[in-house]
């Protein structure tokens, strides 16, 4: 199951007021407690933020919002991102990137997740490889990456400790968006 | 006794610290009297330094300061359309005859002398400014469509500073202009000043001591600007002043920062001023300076 949380929605809550600029840190703060609230009174594992409508998202904004929900949130919930312009991504991954974190996005007009913010080199491909070809236990992985058994464990685990895949029994999934 | 301050004739960052010199020891005991009446020009930068003064002294609890409003009608009419006057009315006892600001002035102000007082205002800020902004940005400096955004974002991050650090209220206008003498190019500058408790006070507690005797305000800005430090134990501070100046550097655009006695500058190709000023006089606050000169274009 999945909850989508339209933040444009909880920015003119939270500031009540018009705004379609997700920008200041109070700002950022009050709209990551409403997510915060919103998924503490949900059963969904699955949080998609869904950022259209929203013009601007300022450094300190996706600090307050991603950041430091994914540092909050790491062992509930897995949060996938949709509704993002090509200029929010840079603020974000920015954020990301400085505290090490990841999170899968999803592009307009594509079925495919983008990986935005900071994961070793392996856990990309093996990102993608899972996207592209669904639940994957690590040797069909090894075997289509033609990497030996303990680095696509390593890559797999990597990315299931960043929550961006599920780990079900022997198969890492995508995450759910739809 | 009045201590009369000569508003510099072209007052901008360089000609700033003679104008900071003339206070002397702050805050001054006389009566302070700004005379602008021979100048000339002022830059953003210049326009909200004299507010900041006036707020300075007045938060010092010092005699309402007088200023002499310029001579010249036509640098008079660009103050008022800049709102200048408006918000200087509040802070100085003006002298002399002020035009009424009009809505038909010169389009290259981008955003008015605007005061940020809380994360409201920063939000008020980035909403007016974005129309403007891309005009101006992509359609006379030749920058990319996406570089409006990071122009916002740049302006958000550089507002919110006085918010978060100064302890008091601040200023911030934003204009475009050509830089005739030092680029001979259009730039669009963002001016941001408070009249606060600056860099040096603001991260003292949390980082003086790795400095020792270095500390100061020339190592307060270093440790900001150069390092992303901040003064919150936050790991995810600091990093507005970094993400700017990897815009500017794309754009070879400038950042300055004046503080307390220093100022620090990353200084794109185009310029020669000194990356370190020290033992400068002293002026309160923080006063930071962005440039961002027209693309592609080669200098006349």
């Amino acid at each position: 199951m999945i909850q989508t949380i339209r933040i444009g929605h909880l920015l003119r809550e939270a500031a009540a007021a018009p705004y379609r600029n997700l920008v200041t840190r109070p700002t950022g703060a009050a709209v990551r407690i409403r997510i915060e609230e919103a998924l503490a009174g949900s059963t969904c594992m699955t949080a998609l933020l869904d950022f259209s409508g929203i013009e601007l998202v300022d450094l300190s904004c996706a600090d307050e919002v991603v950041a430091k929900l994914l540092l909050a949130v790491r062992t509930a919930y897995f949060v996938v991102l949709q509704g993002l312009r090509e200029d929010h991504h840079e603020a974000i991954e920015h954020v990301l990137v400085h505290h090490r974190l990841a999170v899968a996005a999803m592009p307009p007009d594509s079925r495919e997740p983008r990986l935005l913010g900071w994961v070793r080199a392996d856990a990309r491909r093996a990102f993608a490889c899972v996207c592209d070809h669904g639940p994957l236990a690590v040797p069909n992985l090894c075997g289509v990456l033609r990497w030996p058994e303990p680095r696509g464990r390593a890559a797999l685990n990597d990315l299931a400790l960043h929550r961006l895949v599920r780990p079900m029994g022997e198969l890492y999934h995508p995450l759910p968006t739809a | 006794m009045t201590r009369v301050i000569e508003v510099p004739a072209h007052f901008d960052d360089r000609s700033f610290d003679a104008f900071a010199g003339g206070f002397g020891e702050w805050p001054p005991e006389e009566k302070v009297l700004l005379d602008a009446r021979s100048t000339q020009w002022a830059s953003p930068y210049g326009l909200i330094g004299l507010l900041t003064a006036g707020q300075a002294l007045a938060e010092a609890k010092r005699e309402k300061p007088l200023l002499t409003v310029p001579t010249s009608d036509e640098v008079k009419r660009y103050w008022a359309r800049a709102g200048f006057f408006h918000h200087a009315a509040d802070l100085f006892e003006l002298h002399g005859k002020v035009p009424r600001a009009t809505t038909t002035g010169p389009s290259d102000v981008l955003l008015d002398v605007t005061p940020v007082r809380a994360s409201e205002d920063v939000h008020s800020v980035v909403d007016k400014i974005s129309e403007g902004a891309s005009r101006i940005l992509h359609g006379e400096l030749g920058l990319e469509m996406k570089a409006t955004l990071r122009f916002s974002m740049a302006l958000s991050e550089a507002c919110q500073n006085i918010v978060e650090h100064a302890g008091t209220s601040g200023w911030v206008a934003v204009q475009a202009y050509t830089f005739r003498r030092r680029l001979g190019r259009r730039v669009v500058v963002i001016a941001v000043s408070d009249g606060g408790v600056g860099f040096r006070r603001s991260l003292e507690s949390t980082h003086a001591k790795r400095f020792g005797e270095r500390w100061g305000d020339g190592a307060a800005l270093e440790a900001a600007l150069i390092q992303g430090v901040s003064r919150f134990r936050d790991p995810g501070r600091g990093q507005g002043l970094a993400f700017i100046k990897r815009f500017l550097d794309q754009w070879e655009g400038k950042i300055s920062i004046r503080s307390g006695t220093a100022r620090l500058s990353i200084i794109p190709p185009w310029d020669e001023d000194i990356p370190l000023s020290e033992n400068l006089a002293y002026f309160p606050g923080a006063q930071v300076q962005i440039i961002i000169p027209a693309q592609g274009a080669e200098p006349r």
